[in-house]
């Protein structure tokens, strides 16, 4: 089996349903004042381009996602390693951060905007939040994950304590790091662009709701299908920087 | 003999409570006494960080209100449609990739990575197919939802050790047999960790689309709280949603038999 | 008295006929079993032996029924398999037991198949438990058990759905060798209690020696038939026959016809990764 017949089957179908929707639209078997045909909103999408500033937009999300990312960085890396080092803060704290993981952090966003205000803190501090346990819990499978013999092969070396940990055990969890800083970023930019949309300000997801608020139905309908393409390819580039940064593995 | 009398009585007299407990509780006296600390303190703005008292109140007259539970009983239904549509189109969508190696490359793809996008977005979509009230909430739920259940279950099918299939094959068992007996048992653990997920973001989608768009629900009560700016009661909401939410993910996680010997 | 003799064709419960089988690879066409023909008494033991990548394992499932294409004819009992035969009950090599169950719940799993009522089915489970050794263990399940243990639970589970032939594809290959011989020991002791027919595929020559009545050897692909040896020595037999001459005698000449095939799968290996790292230069 080819790798192309697949692929090209998914794309025909994609068209195809495309296609179809236009032909239901035009019809008018479906109301064109719900679903826009899908050739409005490709010339939409030339006009959102143009008049809505596409291009800060994008910089206003991808800063309040970086700073996340940076901040998820600092202090899940260094959390991890602080639960590596004090083994009874791990015991007592590590079921609490999975917790943290698994609760709904972005539906407290009126909270954040009480303290924090409607503007871009409330959005990066969500993100920051919603993306930290991912990279605490990483980090720490990472560090004891390290092989015991590669351990053994540093104290064979009689290396001190810091030697050990920024030779060794360090440059083992990397890996796994890697993946979590990963996993962050993922949720970062999920919660950063869906705070924007909700409490209406900030770059890509504003977008989608200032253009929901003036009704302009097409135009909503491009600017969720741009905020998806760049939803992917963000994802992509995160994916093919970590594979970048661990080439083994 | 009387030194190990002496051995064994130092080890009966071990704490009954274990330093882990006390240092989390320690933990948790901390912050809460920091809590208060501010509270009382005058530095933040008025009611940003409200007495415990205040929000122990709080918390009694909300759950004590009737209305409370009307609204939960809403947001409830709505994650269980969420769940229950999201789900099982998630399951047979991801039986039928992981079971057809040219459908999972023409298709899956495009589940992968639309999959982490954030779904709120989508409802303005959502109001105008299904309205203001329950329906457009349930949509985005199980938009949510079906993502993460149908990767899960597309994996976990793949991940099927072949020789317990081949196993069923050399007994002659027919399809039915085959999924009911060999796939879905050899498939528990992805299925159960992609309903706690699809639960989890269920939960959100319907949550988030409520406090956008809604006269019922928690969601609703939240960003009610938020508008009159009465923080003891958001406070209160907030508790009492992320103790059922961590609460029903580490139930799934249970009844889902993850932790037994089984494997 | 070492003899090589054809089978005799008198009683024979499973034939192959020509059996060939053809594979599409990278590198083109691959025949892995080339015309192999025998047939299977009632009650005997019979192994086939052969080096890795003599296509033994790809019989396996041609007799099975889980490989269909191939050429010549397998049959069972007259019949012509075109599946996996009620008659023939198949014990894998890699770990097959169900994780999930426990050891009585996967034993009766073929007997709930057939929709057999419960009591029923356990109690024959519990039967052929007690038969491998693993009386008391029916509650536990695999992942408490060793490997030695739940390769006998999947033995106790094809069992149960009591098979005419037995086909087993080098059930104890991931064991070492003690647990190996005692296990050995066990099957022979149920194979002679049962008189079950047995068609064990094997690379183990002393497993082979131990076990059989016959024992068929193969060339290195494409895989034929070397040679039938008659195994004469007396039944009821144990591990203990291992250090006997006789024994001795066996196992050198079959690891006569054993040692060139599996050096020219040898040389084939090596031939094949230095063809890869060349980079394919010749086609």
């Amino acid at each position: 089996m080819s790798r192309f017949g697949p692929v090209a089957t998914g794309l025909l179908c994609l068209l195809l349903f495309f296609a179809g929707m236009q032909a239901l639209i035009d019809s008018g078997l479906i109301s064109r004042y719900i679903v826009p045909p899908p050739s409005e909103i490709l010339q939409s999408f030339g006009r959102v381009v143009m008049e809505e500033n596409i291009g800060r937009r994008f910089l206003v999300t991808l800063s309040e996602c970086l700073t996340a990312g940076v901040m998820i960085t600092v202090f899940g890396v260094a959390g991890g390693v602080l639960l590596y080092r004090y083994k009874l803060l791990q015991q007592a704290v590590e079921t609490w951060v999975a917790a943290l993981a698994a609760a709904p952090v972005v539906l407290a966003y009126p909270l954040f905007m009480v303290i924090f205000g409607r503007n871009s803190w409330t959005i990066i501090m969500i993100g920051f939040v919603a993306a930290l346990p991912p990279v605490i819990l990483k980090t720490l499978e990472g560090l004891l994950g390290t092989r015991k013999v590669l351990i053994n092969v540093g104290r064979s070396f009689n290396l001190s304590a810091s030697q050990q940990f920024w030779k060794i055990m360090f440059p083992a969890a990397l890996p796994s790091i890697f993946v979590g800083i990963r996993l962050g970023l993922i949720f970062a930019l999920i919660n950063v662009v869906g705070v924007e949309f909700l409490i209406n300000f900030g770059g890509l997801g504003q977008l989608i709701e200032d253009l929901a608020e003036r009704y302009d139905l097409p135009g909503t309908y491009a600017a969720i299908c741009f905020v998806i393409l760049v939803s992917v390819l963000f994802f992509m580039a995160v994916e093919k920087l970590e594979r970048w940064l661990r080439p083994v593995n | 003999m009387a030194q190990t009398g002496q051995l064994t009585k130092a080890s009966e007299r071990a704490p009954a409570v274990s330093p882990v407990t006390l240092l989390r509780i320690a933990i948790v006296l901390g912050v809460l006494a920091i809590w208060e600390f501010l509270a009382h303190s005058g530095w933040l703005y008025r009611d940003v960080v409200p007495s415990l008292v205040a929000i122990g109140r709080a918390l009694g007259v909300l759950l004590s209100n009737p209305d409370y539970w009307f609204n939960l009983g809403v947001t409830l239904y709505e994650i269980a449609c969420a769940l229950a549509i999201g789900g099982i189109s998630g399951v047979v969508v991801g039986l039928i990739l992981g079971g057809n190696r040219f459908l999972a490359r023409a298709f899956e793809a495009y589940l992968y990575y639309l999959g982490p996008t954030p779904k709120i977005i989508f409802f303005p979509v959502m109001i105008m197919w299904f309205g203001v009230g329950s329906g457009s909430k349930i949509a985005l739920g199980t938009l949510s939802c079906f993502f993460p259940v149908a990767l899960s279950v597309a994996a976990g099918m793949r991940q099927v050790d072949r020789v317990l299939v081949r196993v069923g094959k050399s007994f002659r068992a027919n399809t039915l047999q085959m999924i009911w007996k060999i796939y879905l048992p050899a498939m528990r653990h992805p299925i159960v960790n992609g309903i706690r997920l699809g639960l989890g973001v269920a939960l959100i989608g319907t949550l988030l689309a409520e406090t956008k768009l809604s006269n019922k629900g928690i969601g609703f009560l939240i960003i009610n709280a938020y508008s009159t700016f009465d923080m003891p009661r958001m406070y209160a909401n907030l508790i009492v949603l992320f103790v059922l939410a961590i609460g029903a993910n580490a139930l799934v996680g249970r009844l889902g038999g993850l932790n037994t010997l089984k494997g | 008295m070492l003899q090589t003799t054809r089978s005799a064709a008198a009683d024979a419960i499973l034939t192959a006929e020509d059996v060939a089988i053809r594979f599409e690879t990278a590198e083109g066409p691959v025949t892995a079993v080339d015309n192999v023909s025998f047939r299977v008494r009632q009650g005997e033991f019979l192994s086939i032996i052969g080096p890795s990548g003599c296509g033994k394992s790809t019989l396996f499932n041609v007799i099975g029924g889980l490989l269909a294409q191939h050429a010549g004819t397998v049959r069972v009992g007259g019949e012509t398999i075109s599946g996996p035969h009620k008659s023939i009950g198949m014990v894998f090599q890699e770990e097959s037991t169900f994780p999930w169950r426990n050891v009585v719940d996967n034993v009766a799993f073929p007997l709930e198949l057939t929709g057999m009522p419960k009591a029923k089915r356990l109690e024959r489970a519990r039967h052929f438990i007690k038969m491998v050794g693993l009386g008391g263990f029916e509650n536990r399940y695999p992942g408490e058990l060793s490997g030695g243990m739940r390769q006998r639970v999947s033995l106790a589970r094809t069992l149960a759905s009591e098979p005419k032939i037995l086909l087993m594809d080098e059930p104890f290959a991931a064991l070492d060798e003690q647990t190996r011989l005692l296990l050995g020991d066990k099957v022979l002791q149920i194979q002679q209690h049962l008189k079950q027919t047995t068609l064990l595929i094997t690379h183990n020559i002393t497993e082979a020696v131990q076990m059989s009545d016959r024992i068929l050897v193969m060339t290195y692909r494409p895989g034929k038939v070397k040679r039938i040896i008659d195994i004469d020595l007396p039944r009821p037999r144990t591990s203990d026959i291992v250090g006997s001459e006789e024994f001795g005698r066996y196992v050198a000449q079959i690891w006569n016809d054993l040692r060139e095939e599996a050096s020219r799968g040898l040389r084939d290996e090596e031939e094949h990764v230095l063809h890869h790292e060349r980079g394919g230069a010749s086609s």
